[in-house]
């Protein structure tokens, strides 16, 4: 087993606020839309936290931004340009997850510090990162203060669509925040990858393609 | 009583004091005479062209501007009515004697007054306003207004502090309350999220007349002009396209409100939407107000699924007078999957929360749980297939 340097301090301190943020805004979220339901603390003080936090994770979020836009990290975001690699990669990937991973194949990706997603994650990561994420943040600010953005609010169709956006995103991201974590554990060791992100070094087998001083 | 404003001409001085006799013992009550009399006229004409029944006779005199009644407290009791404004106003169908019953023609106007102030007026007036509307008045009675009123406050309204006098017409509370109550606003702010919203949306006695059931009244609204859509005075269109859009009579659900839309909207250059408000079910029950420590503060009052101001929905459009033309729509237009088209510009969160998209949320909480724990059972099914792999070198990822 080899050590390489692949998730650096600002995205493993991003990754932990944003996980924890995440985690705080659903169960919150949950609590504001089925207060009939649950009973977890009053409507407003969940709205104030919701708020809060939802504010704190935007401020978050630009710090994975601004870190991998002036960092030659980005190259973990490039697409695959070619859309039959990518398609290769992404099958081969499905494959292992299906069915290869039961039979103790092998994973057909391999990690290093400038290519640690596999084609599925990069495909994933780059519509949560550049899509889901700022539009959760987006419509969660204008639902945040009606009055004051409702211009934007009405040139969006209305309070009503505003909100779907907001709900849909949130759906997705309680999907997500159940998935990730399970998805996460399937490393040569259930807690592997979990310590990759406290540590930033992933434990490989294989030659890195690129060690990180 | 005294005239104000009646207009005197300037005088120039001159020097001969038969000419000063002439102009102040003739020509001035002259011109004076006459300009009242010109007022008068016109005044009366004008405020009989728009009353059809009204009382030319009363307005006479009292659509004179500036015609006032000294008091002993030294105040001045305005005794003019403007014509125009009492055409428009929801009593003119009653007429002047419909509250001045007591005025005896034979002896008005009097020349001595029992009336001492301003304030004993008005609360001696307001009991006139019970003839008719005893509910509201027994209602206003266990109200905060009302205890001031009996504890001597001043400020205290009594019926016409809120409504007005002779131009009584129907207005939203929220432009009645804040003449007095104009800190509401930076109040509500200091412990209500949105409050300016809150305030738009919600009536003031929604809240402040807490035992008093509620509704939604979901009202046409042209965005580009800003305003409430008024249906034209003569032609009664809106509940006519109401009733018909609700084929089975049992109140518009969500595809005939759709429906419904789309036939306002039918020649319309930009469309008109409904925009919604939280309103007492009677205006009655509005005249029990509360103060602050005993209006409604709780959130889930509203932001609850079922929650009782949206159990009761109407669609409206203001009438040629202002007031809501009301038509009945089932409580589940506001859950609605089409509510996005057809109500876009109303959402309570919580309250209101569309039933498709908890189906989602719930696809997506068996999908996150059942995912894992599917994927779990499967590996685990085949881990003598990875172990028989290991020990043979089939696999060389420990994954």
């Amino acid at each position: 087993m080899q050590r390489i340097y692949v998730h650096p301090l600002p995205v493993r301190i991003w990754h932990w606020i944003n996980a924890l943020g995440f985690v705080a805004l659903i169960v919150t979220g949950i609590q504001i839309r089925y207060a009939d339901m649950v009973g977890l603390m009053s409507f407003k003080s969940a709205v104030h936290l919701h708020n809060w936090i939802g504010f704190l994770l935007v401020a978050n979020f630009f710090v994975w931004l601004l870190f991998y836009l002036f960092s030659d990290k980005i190259k973990v975001y490039h697409p695959e340009l070619s859309p039959m690699k990518h398609f290769r990669g992404s099958l081969r990937q499905l494959q292992y997850y299906g069915y290869g991973i039961f039979r103790g194949d092998p994973n057909p990706h391999h990690v290093s510090a400038y290519h640690k997603f596999n084609p599925l994650q990069s495909m994933a990561y780059q519509i949560i990162m550049l899509l889901l994420v700022p539009l959760q943040f987006f419509t969660g600010i204008l639902l945040w203060d009606l009055k004051r953005f409702s211009g934007a609010v009405e040139f969006f169709g209305g309070v009503r669509v505003v909100d779907t956006m907001h709900v849909l995103c949130f759906i997705f991201f309680v999907g997500f925040i159940l998935v990730h974590p399970y998805l996460a554990s399937l490393a040569h060791a259930p807690s592997a990858h979990f310590k990759a992100m406290i540590t930033g070094y992933e434990e490989v087998e294989k030659e890195p393609e690129e060690l990180i001083k | 009583m005294t005239v104000r404003g009646a207009g005197v001409a300037p005088m120039r001085k001159r020097s001969a004091a038969a000419r000063v006799k002439f102009h102040q013992g003739f020509l001035v009550p002259a011109i004076a005479t006459f300009l009242l009399a010109f007022a008068t006229f016109t005044g009366a004409i004008a405020a009989e062209s728009a009353l059809s029944a009204a009382d030319p006779a009363c307005l006479g005199c009292h659509s004179i501007e500036g015609l006032e009644k000294k008091l002993p407290s030294g105040e001045s009791l305005s005794l003019n009515v403007p014509g125009e404004a009492f055409a428009r106003s929801v009593h003119r169908a009653i007429r002047c004697v419909g509250c001045h019953a007591d005025v005896d023609l034979a002896s008005h106007p009097a020349t001595t007054t029992d009336i001492r102030s301003l304030r004993e007026y008005s609360i001696a007036r307001a009991a006139g306003c019970r003839l008719c509307h005893d509910a509201a008045f027994k209602e206003h009675e266990g109200s905060l207004h009302s205890a001031r009123v009996r504890e001597g406050d001043p400020l205290a309204p009594v019926c016409t502090g809120c409504h007005g006098s002779h131009t009584v017409s129907p207005k939203t509370a929220y432009e009645t309350c804040v003449r007095c109550h104009a800190a509401a606003l930076g109040a509500h702010g200091k412990w209500l999220p949105n409050a300016r919203l809150h305030h738009e949306v919600v009536s003031c006695a929604a809240c402040h007349a807490p035992a008093a059931p509620r509704m939604l009244d979901l009202r046409l609204y042209d965005s580009a002009t800003k305003r409430w859509v008024t249906e034209k005075e003569g032609a009664p269109l809106f509940e006519q396209l109401a009733s018909s859009a609700d084929a089975d009579g049992n109140g518009l659900d969500a595809a005939e409100l759709r429906n419904l839309l789309r036939e306002v909207n039918r020649d319309a250059a930009t469309p008109m939407t409904l925009r919604g408000r939280v309103e007492l079910r009677t205006g009655v029950e509005a005249h029990r107000l509360v103060g602050k420590a005993q209006a409604i503060r709780a959130c889930d009052s509203c932001h609850r699924y079922g929650a009782e101001p949206f159990e009761n929905v109407t669609v409206s459009m203001a009438g040629p007078d202002g007031r809501p033309l009301r038509y009945p729509a089932q409580k589940e237009i506001l859950s609605s999957a089409l509510a996005v088209e057809s109500l876009p510009e109303f959402y309570a969160i919580g309250g209101t929360r569309s039933t498709f998209l908890d189906v989602l949320f719930a696809l997506a909480l068996l999908a996150g749980i059942g995912v894992p724990v599917g994927h779990m059972t499967v590996k685990w099914l085949f881990r003598k297939n990875r172990s028989r792999r290991d020990r043979s070198g089939g696999g060389d990822d420990a994954r």
